[in-house]
């Protein structure tokens, strides 16, 4: 039973890491990208996955028990929920005029080149 | 040297939080950006309570703080403008001094507080002591928090209901919320 | 070891929110600053999740339950309120409305 409990600690141990990874990065990534979509991007997708393997790490710490079925109970919410408020805000964004930044570099249109390649 | 309490320095990192986001409020003009801080600024303080083990405050004060008032608070915003007057220099100044003078009485009564957790302060020693030895004969449930608030204040209870009631009815009949009677209702 | 491993995530997991609070202060629209509550939100939830397990405190995860309920509905009822400036419009009157703005979801 001992390699059992050291698989689990190990287990748990990594799946927090990368779990607290997805989370740092996704908020170093809301505060260095430069527009708002983009920055909808790192919150929306990070927070999610890294909620959902935080969530799983808990769970193989606390066995069994009723706990277990509680950290469960939260992780199908914000598996649920997460996602959909992402979509709100980003469709209230959009719906409100908010515009997406766009390169300033701009190629040129093929109606206005020289030679008539039109197909 | 007595082992360092590692848990400490997320009590440092919450109240650094804080007191950012408490400068925050201050010194934006933005309302909407006020209120969404107002909101983060109770939903860190329902954290901290849970990191000093009062989870029965900390389950009120997220509910209540972090999601009911600053939706209230923005409806509340409907009605007025969405930034803020500017103030002039010499309040901002008049209000720090005063503000820094009743943080430094509230330290120095600090000072004269009996130590976190003290089994032998007044407020643990004598009734305190009474509601926990007799709550399992006289009410029978686990939690003396509300054995005390139910049973042995009911009272006090009771009244703080009709006051907020009375509170609510009273912001009811000043704005006049009757969905009846809104615009196109009369012909 | 456990312990340490569950420091260092709440630990982490308090600087993730104070980065977050960088957004909430600066963001120039409104909606990078409801985009950042709700995420702080989240984050709020999982440090409770992550401490209760810490300090072996099973109400903890009771709170976190609450709230990640409350971000959800706090966040919909602040992006409901700007799109139809009040709390108080009907389904029915929110989709005819929406219907008259030529609104094609």
């Amino acid at each position: 039973m001992d390699i059992l409990l050291l698989i689990r600690d190990i287990a748990s141990i990594a799946l927090l890491a990368v779990g607290v990874l997805f989370v740092l990065a996704g908020a170093i990534g809301v505060i260095r990208l430069p527009d708002f979509y983009t920055r909808i991007h790192a919150a929306g997708v990070t927070d999610t996955l890294g909620a959902e393997l935080i969530v799983f790490a808990l769970m193989l710490q606390a066995g069994f028990t009723l706990l277990a079925a509680k950290l469960l109970l939260v992780g199908f919410i914000l598996f649920l929920t997460s996602p959909t408020a992402t979509h709100a805000v980003a469709n209230a964004a959009h719906r409100a005029g908010l515009n997406p930044l766009l390169s300033r570099h701009q190629p040129p249109h093929p109606r206005d080149t020289e030679t008539g390649e039109k197909s | 040297m007595t082992e360092f309490d590692w848990t400490q320095l997320l009590d440092y990192a919450l109240m650094g939080m804080l007191l950012a986001v408490g400068i925050a409020i201050v010194r934006l003009r933005n309302l909407f950006a006020a209120v969404m801080l107002a909101g983060v600024y109770s939903l860190i303080s329902a954290a901290w309570f849970v990191t000093l083990d009062a989870v029965d405050v900390a389950f009120t004060e997220a509910a209540v703080g972090a999601g009911i008032s600053t939706v209230l608070m923005l409806a509340a915003m409907l009605l007025t403008a969405r930034e803020a007057e500017p103030v002039k220099a010499i309040r901002h100044w008049a209000a720090l001094i005063v503000v820094s003078v009743a943080g430094a009485a509230l330290f120095y009564a600090v000072g004269d507080m009996p130590v976190y957790g003290d089994p032998n302060s007044p407020a643990n020693a004598y009734v305190g002591m009474d509601y926990i030895t007799s709550t399992p004969n006289d009410i029978a449930i686990p939690n003396v928090v509300t054995a005390v608030l139910a049973s042995y204040r009911g009272f006090d209870t009771f009244g703080e209901v009709v006051v907020i009631f009375a509170a609510g009815l009273g912001v009811m009949l000043l704005l006049g919320l009757n969905p009846g009677k809104k615009t196109g209702g009369e012909e | 070891m456990m312990e340490w491993a569950n420091l260092g995530a709440v630990l982490a997991m308090a600087l993730a929110m104070a980065i977050m609070l960088g957004r909430l202060f600066a963001g120039p629209s409104l909606y990078d600053r409801v985009l950042a509550a709700n995420s702080f939100g989240t984050k709020t939830v999982l440090l409770l999740l992550i401490f209760s397990l810490l300090v072996g405190r099973a109400d903890g995860v009771d709170i976190a339950l609450l709230y990640a309920l409350i971000n959800f509905i706090a966040t919909i009822a602040i992006l409901k309120f700007f799109r139809f400036r009040s709390l108080e419009i009907s389904l029915a009157q929110m989709s005819l409305r929406r219907a008259i703005d030529g609104d094609d979801d």
